[in-house]
């Protein structure tokens, strides 16, 4: 290797490294932190300590773990699901039916990308108060569902979907529902896979719009919580720390199960 | 089998018309091929047939019963396409007896559907297997045993072999030919290929801007085309055109010069009143009948631009004159070099004569 070329490989490498460092450091420092108790993370202990089981029965006495992880996982599968069912229906029919106003209906959903959610919270929150939706999760739920991402995301993997397939399947006797339950989703279940894990990470680290609408100890998601431990007056930080541990599980989960389909999905379901 | 009928179909999207008026009878059992270039409109009015496209006017009918407003499953017809359209998810005998099993049939039968349709395709050994692990030719084979098992009264090809390499191509012509022999049911076949449509079919149906521009056997549409693009069409090397002007008429008969090279006239028998002396003329010869020099009614120079030898035959790609190039076929001629001059004769007995507008004159 010339001299060039291995200060060129030299510095991707450093490159590389870092950018791994950097993404993996706060992940390593909250697992270390977790073992060492709050007076040791704020005088900046690196080392791993003894405290780990002490912040655990710390956590586990200060939070009702069940009924939190209930409430996230139940809001974060339960948003996931209707997000994807709505987003794949609007995302086929974007794609697969002709009609002048389509390009206009669509362009108007994608503008909607562009509008910031510190702009709808107040109107979202006036809504929801004047449906009797407060502090309930359906109320975290509804603005989520029809997402432009997903649609965008569905509708654009949509077109590597043949439409000789929608063809054969409507020579062979299905219905247009037939087709998509029967056909399409079978065919784009990558995109699917893909899909599930972006809106599932999403709604599970949800955290603005259920601070806002969720008012009660009883309806609180997990990211509530270890940012209510966070606020405290004197925050316990090793019992943050295995909070945020536990919060961060279930999405390493759904990944890390999901994640050579979701690989294939991003590239692109149809092959 | 059923026969099928098109009476004065038409599709438009919007305001452009793309299929305009056609007429077409299809009879029971019948191999119809329909060719034409891109565009011309020979997809959209199968996919009419099908029932995949909405017919805007006129009527269709199969086995006598009105279609226009059918479901496509309910036709009783099969198709299979360019791309196969198996479904990629399921098994080869998934992908044949699924129309079957969501039609509601018993599982025995569409097993004893599906095995016999494996076996006339040799499938038998591929059931189990899903399509990506299928070659192209393979694919094509479930495709059309997938049409095979819901025992349709019209097959619908949709360019079933343009996916596929030249070698495979011929193959499947092969097959798909003896499989109409056996089945002997009606069969409505779109391709761009006229080698396809000289082959396999009974009749040809030339389409043009969704014209139907010419109908017949093959060999009626080589030895008879009705114009100068059902002329070029159908035939490979496409025919040769060269312009001419009426120099007399006289006893049935019509004495026609070449532009290029005036000196040059043929004599043609000619029925048709409608030709005047001095009207413009085209002169169509097809490339293989052109004679050695000596061997014809009149005789043609030309500058030689290239010869291919293909071993058993030579295309010679030459120049009347500027504008009016000319490919002859040549059994003999080996050593023949760019740039030579050349003299070959023409027949009348193998000269087609168009009027001014491409239409043939008799």
């Amino acid at each position: 290797m010339n001299a060039p070329r291995f200060f060129s490989t030299a510095l991707q490498y450093v490159f590389l490294a870092t950018a791994a460092f950097l993404s993996i450091f706060p992940f390593i420092w909250m697992v270390i932190s977790s073992t060492n108790t709050s007076i040791d993370i704020i005088s900046g202990r690196t080392g791993i300590g003894e405290a780990f089981a002490t912040n655990v029965a710390n956590f586990f006495t200060q939070v009702d773990v069940p009924l939190v992880f209930w409430n996230s996982t139940k809001v974060a599968v339960l948003a996931t699901l209707l997000t994807i069912v709505v987003s794949s229906l609007a995302g086929y029919g974007f794609e697969m039916f002709r009609s002048k106003a389509r390009d206009r209906i669509y362009a108007l959903v994608l503008l909607t990308l562009m509008v910031p959610f510190a702009a709808l919270m107040i109107p979202l929150f006036m809504m929801m108060a004047k449906s009797g939706l407060i502090n309930t999760h359906i109320a975290i739920m509804l603005p989520t569902i029809a997402s432009a991402f997903i649609i965008f995301y569905f509708r654009q993997s949509t077109k590597a979907f043949q439409t000789e397939l929608r063809d054969a399947a409507k020579v062979d006797g299905l219905k247009e529902w037939q087709i998509f339950l029967y056909i399409y989703v079978p065919v784009m279940r990558s995109t699917y896979a893909a899909a599930f894990v972006i809106v599932f990470m999403t709604n599970w680290n949800n955290y603005l719009w259920p601070l806002i609408v969720l008012q009660s100890n009883e309806t609180k998601t997990i990211t509530l919580v270890v940012s209510s431990l966070a606020s405290a007056y004197y925050p316990d930080y090793g019992v943050v720390m295995i909070g945020t541990i536990l919060a961060t599980l279930p999405t390493l989960l759904v990944f890390f199960v999901m994640q050579r389909q979701f690989v294939q999905g991003m590239l692109g379901s149809v092959k | 089998m059923a026969e099928v009928r098109l009476t004065d179909i038409r599709k438009r999207f919007g305001a452009l018309e793309i299929i305009k008026g056609v007429d077409l009878s299809i009879e029971a059992g019948e191999f119809v091929v329909f060719v034409g270039p891109s565009g011309c409109g020979k997809s959209t009015l199968l996919r009419m047939i099908a029932g995949l496209e909405d017919i805007s006017s006129g009527e269709l009918t199969i086995g006598g019963a009105v279609m226009n407003d059918v479901d496509p499953s309910k036709r009783g017809i099969a198709m299979v396409f360019q791309s196969y359209a198996l479904y990629p998810h399921m098994t080869v005998r998934e992908n044949m007896g699924f129309a079957l099993k969501f039609a509601g049939m018993a599982r025995e039968e569409i097993d004893s559907r599906v095995n016999d349709a494996a076996r006339i395709l040799e499938l038998e050994p591929l059931l189990d297997r899903k399509p990506k692990a299928l070659s192209g030719g393979q694919r094509q084979r479930v495709a059309i045993g997938r049409a095979i098992v819901r025992n349709p009264l019209v097959f619908l090809f949709d360019e079933p072999l343009s996916n596929l390499d030249a070698e495979l191509r011929v193959h499947m012509r092969v097959e798909i030919a003896k499989l109409h022999k056996e089945l002997k049911s009606t069969v409505i076949y779109v391709t761009h290929d006229q080698v396809e449509a000289m082959t396999l079919a009974d009749k040809i149906v030339v389409l043009r801007s969704g014209i139907v521009e010419q109908v017949g056997a093959p060999l009626e549409l080589y030895d008879d085309p009705a114009n100068t693009f059902v002329a070029g069409f159908i035939g490979s090397p496409r025919m040769n055109f060269l312009k001419g002007r009426v120099a007399t008429i006289a006893d049935g008969h019509v004495t026609v010069a070449l532009t290029s090279q005036p000196e040059v006239a043929l004599t043609l028998p000619i029925a048709s009143t409608s030709v005047t002396t001095g009207d413009a003329v085209t002169l169509g010869i097809r490339p293989e009948h052109f004679f050695a020099q000596g061997m014809g009614d009149a005789e043609l120079a030309v500058e030689v631009d290239v010869a291919e030898h293909l071993g058993n035959t030579s295309y010679v790609y030459a120049h009347v004159s500027d504008s009016e190039r000319i490919i002859i076929e040549h059994g003999d001629v080996r050593k023949i070099a760019s740039r030579e001059t050349l003299t070959i004769g023409i027949a009348a007995s193998r000269s087609f004569l168009f009027d001014d507008e491409g239409n043939r004159i008799r």
